[in-house]
């Protein structure tokens, strides 16, 4: 900064509740930077240092604190810190597979302040909660309140692309549902990243399926990190569903999302790479739903 | 709880003057005083927000600039500069400090964030003149080659331990996978944390 004269005024608010939140939203003519765990803000310089105003969610509880189990699935708050979900013995048991993506997300420190709403509203490619909730079909609450009520989206409304979502207008994620597959639902998440602790994805793959007497009922297939929005391998499903799984099927399937994928090239690795491992990883996926 | 009640109009000034939140209220500066670039001046004191915390089980008020990141605090306003600050972006583990119980990166939280919450770290661990049972198990075992992510480690560590008491090495891996050691002194650490655990059952039993 060339002269010490402030520019311009910069403040932070920490709302107490979502009435003074909405209230904040819906009054600030300018645009907010809301603040969860701050883990990914706080490394983005430029977008950190240029937010004038700061909103920190951690202080209310609907986003902070909710985790309200219910017969058909549980509604998480937005900022609730990733180790909470880890460690709830209901979440463990009924959706292993966002408990076993939570904890492949940076490390211990990380996950107690990182959250959902956070990996969300980030928009990279590769944040690792993105495609299991695709997966999951998880629906996203959105604030502030109409009349009282939340705003319900799906995360491929949200997410349209890297760093790019649909909250403009100071709209925040407050709540995430995530309905509960069968309990004999076959999951399955891999990530393959340059090492195991602290590696952002490459190429990571998140199937959810369901057989009945022999034939596939319902498959999901979404792959994270390969193409610039989350968008789940339709064709591919399609393929499958209502078919035996044979290890032909899986062949043909492993060939369809090599089409299917149009991944980008990046820094971390190239359109060819991604595309190969993505087959390679739903190889796997499925000859172990074979065996099982 | 009134949060599901219908929005009542709030203005920006009530939020301004944080009348009403109760917890933190809210804060104004001007922004040329922004820090997080840390070759950028801090502004001068005065618009600094005072916050309270316990600090290794002492309470400390203090003003914080808002950008100021719990490390800053602890290292440059409390001066208590155990905990070390190496990659400053949320990635080695060198900061690790015990935040409400939890194992967080310092360099990677706001200070206002830590208000009215409860902070370890390694310089609370001495009970007198007594090392705590890690700090024996690192210092007998060698769980360290320079000993600059040791502070880190330690209270990665300390958190781990206070989560499960007889950890097994892959959890000790896992717990710890956010604490890199440039020494590569990892099979020391883990023996470490293994000794440390079975000092500390002895003890408590
Ligand atoms: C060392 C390290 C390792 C990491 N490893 C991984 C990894 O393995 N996998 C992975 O996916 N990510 C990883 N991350 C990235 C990050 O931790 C996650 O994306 C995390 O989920 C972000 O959550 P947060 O609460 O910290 O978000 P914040 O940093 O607080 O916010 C992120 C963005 O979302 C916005 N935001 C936050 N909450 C809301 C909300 N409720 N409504 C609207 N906007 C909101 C913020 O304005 C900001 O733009 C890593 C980060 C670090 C520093
Ligand atoms: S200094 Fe904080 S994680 Fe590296
Ligand atoms: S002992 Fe040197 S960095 Fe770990």
């Amino acid at each position: 900064m060339k002269s010490n004269q402030p520019l311009n005024s910069e403040k932070v608010f920490r709302p107490a509740n979502l009435d003074e939140l909405d209230a904040l939203a819906a009054q600030t003519a300018e645009g907010v930077t809301y603040v969860a765990g701050a883990t990914d803000l706080l490394v983005q310089e430029e977008r950190w240092k240029s937010a004038r105003i700061l909103v920190d969610l951690t202080a209310v509880k609907a986003l902070h604190a909710t985790l309200e189990v219910r017969e058909n699935g549980v509604l998480i708050g937005a900022a609730v810190p990733l180790s909470r979900l880890i460690r709830h013995p209901l979440i463990r048991e009924r959706l292993p597979i966002l408990v076993e993506t939570c904890r492949q997300i940076g490390s211990v420190q990380i996950q107690n302040r990182a959250s959902l709403g956070g990996n969300i509203a980030n928009a990279s490619p590769a944040g690792d909660t993105l495609p299991v909730l695709s997966v999951l079909e998880a629906e996203l609450r959105i604030g502030p309140r109409q009349n009282g009520e939340f705003e319900k989206l799906s995360l491929d409304q949200v997410m349209l692309g890297p760093g790019q979502t649909s909250l403009n207008g100071n709209r925040y994620i407050a709540q995430i549902f995530i309905p509960f597959p069968p309990r004999d639902a076959f999951w399955y998440f891999r990530k393959v990243g340059q090492r195991q602790a602290l590696a952002i994805s490459k190429v990571s793959l998140a199937v959810l399926g369901k057989k009945k007497e022999e034939k596939i009922e319902e498959i999901r297939i979404c792959p994270g990190s390969v193409t610039p929005q989350i968008v789940r391998a339709q064709k591919t499903e399609s393929l499958l569903r209502g078919q035996p799984l044979t290890e032909e099927r899986i062949e043909k399937a492993r060939a369809a999302i090599e089409c299917e994928v149009s991944p980008i090239t990046d820094i971390r690795s190239t359109t060819e790479y991604r595309r190969r491992i993505t087959g390679e990883l739903l190889r796997e996926a499925l000859y172990l739903w074979l065996r099982n | 709880m009134d949060e599901s009640k219908k929005p009542k109009a709030i203005s920006r000034r009530k939020f301004i003057k944080g009348v009403g939140t109760g917890i933190v209220g809210t804060y104004v500066v001007p922004s040329a005083l922004s820090a997080i670039g840390k070759e950028e001046k801090k502004g001068p004191k005065e618009d600094w927000i005072p916050i309270s915390l316990t600090v290794n089980g002492k309470k400390v008020r203090v003003k914080v600039e808002p950008r100021m990141t719990l490390a800053e605090l602890l290292r440059e306003e409390l001066e208590l500069t155990g905990t070390k600050v190496v990659c400053n972006r949320g990635e080695c583990g060198g900061c690790t400090v015990v935040l409400d119980g939890k194992a967080v990166y310092s360099c990677h939280i706001l200070a206002l964030d830590a208000d009215g919450k409860e902070v370890l770290t390694v310089e609370g661990l001495m009970q007198g003149e007594a090392l705590h049972p890690l700090q024996e198990a690192f210092w007998e075992k060698d769980g360290l080659q320079c000993g600059f992510c040791t502070p880190g480690q330690i209270m990665a560590a300390y958190a781990l331990l206070k989560r499960r008491p007889r950890p097994s090495v892959e959890e000790i891996k896992e717990g710890m996978s956010g604490n890199l050691c440039r020494c590569a002194a990892y099979p020391k650490i883990i023996e470490s944390v293994q000794a440390a655990a079975e000092k500390m059952a002895g003890r408590s039993s």
